[in-house]
């Protein structure tokens, strides 16, 4: 069992040698610490079912590059493959007929195949280098709880299994996000096998249950409203009553771009910060603009603001009350990406999130 | 030492000329007036006016000072410059477009002048405000280290360690709304206009200040100092909404007006108190808290929110079940905005050589202390 940084230069050289020699990976990824191996080989998937404890029969699920190596392993209709491009890259593992290019011990017994287009670059491009899927299961063993370093992980395996383990990808603690929603698309109905992180639905709704989760959607949004956006700011028109939560769904935003020390600007309209943090596909470097527009009445008001001058391409701004934002709605849309999020009271507790782009 | 300070921080405009802790003129121009139509700050009249005022308040400023009644603005002022040692300008925290006008007068005059600038934070001159005198030196406080300072007003909530002059440690902040803001909310989801607060202070005296729902103290058992209020107002809004038994899908202030008009003021006064005192035992509860893990019973108050009496009276109380005393502004005038304060705390800056070294800075709408 080797060890290496995830800073190493030549991690995905290596990963991927250790791939082709049929072996076990301990890989970081958009989730929690995973196993990767190779699906196209059988003695590597069966040294992983005896690693797991998993009891045979029961389906592992697959890490792939892309949409087009999507196509390649599963059949899957043009509205089911829409309705994925709206949540993929994601924290979402789908389930679909298989094509049977992978190894069949990974399948279902009905012959379904678990997938996964994981919101992190090293795995898919890792996959995409590979140029077949590379195994997604949790480094946990069957029934336990997954493990969020390797620290962890380690302290917890047994000697004997700790031998089937040829490499580990250390990047340190991983932020505790949950292991990816399960979605059952072999049926018409939609059924979750298992609920993650972000609640799946067809259309974009997310519900929350707590301000964490709250915190957790806005941070999944962003990154998926940031990829391709390199060139236009981003601007966030945040809809909702009085105390539903539109500044913790900024502070959300705010953390994974280093920003820790949000207050509601209700007071002065808008308070801008530096972006200090710079996660990998999120391209918004330099400021954040937390505007409220709470207080304002009078469409006159917005000439003055100066708020022009922060429309550029590198910045995100994101207003609360954004409803009233009417009369400059023109002059952001023609320079800047525009994001509705509409929030709502389910009841005291839980909030109904709507994105519309 | 004469100091000119100017403040434009948020809505109002505001110069004077202090020397130590001395007030020797001072001139506040509100906009509260124009924004209580408005129901809030109102940034375009805000810049405007700042931008339109400015110079006015200085030359008003200026000539209080000398009590000079006829002003020749070229020659009157490089002759009253004279008597001008610094000039003293608020950097933040606030409204970005209206500290850039505060900030530039100040470099202008600064240039042609050739005064050194001392930048202030806002929130040290609230800190100070419970130390300035008058033009005669009243009231005569003697500074008495180390204070805690409670700063309540409707862009902050803080509690500070104030260990010497200069010498801050922020112990606890609102995470999200500030009290005043908090007050203001929910007076506006009561119909009561802007500033919500005083309307509010009044409304509670008339049921005796008395808590009739028991709407949540936020974060009294988070074990620190920090404040959150935006859950209170969530169950606040919530709670009136359940009552008004309309759907969240309607427009809230038509809610509003329907709910209002249909209740009596009975009501309206018990929401209006109940809200206060949840936020005024929220207040009390962390203050009490920082005075026992600090064990400094010495107490200084700041900012819009400490106007209102009950809430004075309620510190009153505190600081004497600890034997201790506390510090509110010293006038009224000094609880808002003011340009005062912030020439008091220039002082003590003076003191200690803190100048700006040049006239590159930059307002900072997020400074903290």
């Amino acid at each position: 069992m080797t060890i290496i940084k995830f800073k190493d230069k030549k991690v995905s050289e290596k990963t991927i040698k250790a791939l082709k020699n049929g072996g076990l990976v301990i890989s970081p990824s958009d989730t929690v610490y995973g196993i990767l191996v190779d699906t196209a080989n059988e003695k590597a998937v069966e040294k992983l079912i005896r690693f797991k404890n998993r009891p045979w029969g029961k389906p592992i699920s697959v890490f792939v590059a892309d949409f087009k190596m999507l196509e390649e392993n599963v059949f899957l209709t043009k509205d089911r493959l829409s309705l994925l491009k709206e949540v993929l890259p994601g924290p979402f593992t789908v389930v679909l007929p298989s094509k049977h290019n992978v190894i069949k011990l990974l399948e279902s017994e009905k012959g379904s195949l678990g997938i996964r287009i994981p919101d992190y670059r090293f795995i898919t491009e890792l996959a995409k280098k590979f140029a077949r899927p590379i195994s997604a299961t949790s480094a946990n063993l069957s029934g336990r709880s997954p493990h969020y370093s390797v620290q962890s992980l380690l302290h917890e395996m047994p000697e004997n299994k700790k031998k089937l383990i040829d490499l580990v990808i250390d990047a340190g603690k991983l932020p505790r996000n949950k292991p990816s929603t399960i979605v059952d698309l072999t049926t018409p109905k939609i059924k979750i096998l298992r609920q993650g992180e972000i609640v799946f639905k067809e259309k974009k709704i997310y519900i929350s249950k707590s301000e964490t989760q709250t915190k957790k959607i806005a941070q999944y949004i962003l990154r998926k409203i940031s990829r391709g956006l390199q060139k236009k700011p981003l601007i966030l028109i945040i809809e909702g009553n009085l105390g539903v939560g539109k500044t913790i769904f900024v502070k959300g935003i705010a953390d994974i771009l280093g920003i820790n020390n949000i207050v509601s600007p209700t007071f002065v309209i808008y308070y801008e910060y530096s972006v200090s943090a710079h996660p990998q596909g999120v391209f918004f470097k330099n400021k954040l603009i937390h505007i409220d527009l709470y207080n304002i009445q009078d469409p006159e008001e917005f000439k003055h603001l100066g708020l022009e001058k922060y429309l550029e391409k590198g910045n995100i701004l994101c207003f609360e009350w954004g409803e009233k934002a009417g009369e400059i709605m023109d002059t952001l849309k023609s320079r800047g990406k525009i994001v509705y999020v509409k929030m709502k009271y389910v009841d005291e507790k839980i909030r109904e999130i709507t994105v519309k782009n | 030492m004469n100091i000119l300070a100017i403040e434009t921080s948020a809505d109002e405009t505001a110069a004077a000329v202090t020397n130590k802790r001395k007030v020797l003129s001072n001139v506040i121009y509100s906009q509260i007036l124009l924004h209580k139509k408005w129901g809030g700050i109102y940034p375009s009249l805000a810049k405007r006016a700042h931008e339109e005022r400015i110079d006015q308040i200085i030359d008003e400023t200026l000539i209080k000072f000398t009590k000079v009644e006829v002003f020749h603005p070229e020659g009157g002022h490089a002759r009253i410059m004279q008597n001008i040692d610094y000039i003293a300008v608020t950097q933040g925290p606030g409204l970005a477009i209206a500290l850039e006008v505060g900030i530039r007068k100040a470099k202008e005059l600064a240039e042609k002048y050739n005064k050194k600038i001392i930048t202030v934070n806002h929130l040290e001159g609230h800190i100070y405000s419970s130390f300035v005198q008058n033009s005669k030196g009243n009231p005569k406080r003697d500074f008495k280290f180390p204070y805690l300072v409670l700063i309540v007003s409707g862009g902050h909530t803080e509690i500070v360690l104030f260990k010497n002059h200069m010498e801050f440690e922020v112990l606890g902040e609102t995470l999200d709304d500030a009290a005043g803001e908090a007050l203001d909310k929910a007076g506006k989801i009561l119909g009561l206009g802007y500033p919500a607060g005083p309307a509010i202070e009044r409304l509670s005296s008339q049921v005796e200040n008395k808590d009739f729902y028991g709407f949540p103290r936020p974060m009294i058992k988070s074990g620190n100092l920090d404040f959150s209020f935006s859950g209170l107002k969530t169950s606040f809004y919530y709670f009136i909404q359940g009552h008004s038994g309309k759907r969240e899908d309607e427009k809230s202030e038509r809610i509003q007006n329907r709910f209002w008009t249909s209740q009596n003021d009975k009501k309206l006064t018990e929401l209006a108190s109940s809200f206060q005192e949840a936020i005024f035992e929220t207040l009390l509860i962390k203050t009490e808290f920082a005075i026992n893990k600090t064990g400094i019973n010495k107490l200084v108050v700041g900012g819009g929110v400490i106007a209102n009496l009950y809430l004075r009276k309620l510190l009153r109380d505190l600081v004497k079940k600890h034997k201790g005393e506390v510090y509110f502004p010293t006038y009224k005038y000094l609880t808002g905005d003011n340009a005062a304060m912030i020439g008091v705390a220039a002082y003590y800056k003076a003191q200690k050589k803190m100048f700006a070294p040049d006239l590159n800075f930059d307002r900072i709408p997020r400074l903290t202390l």
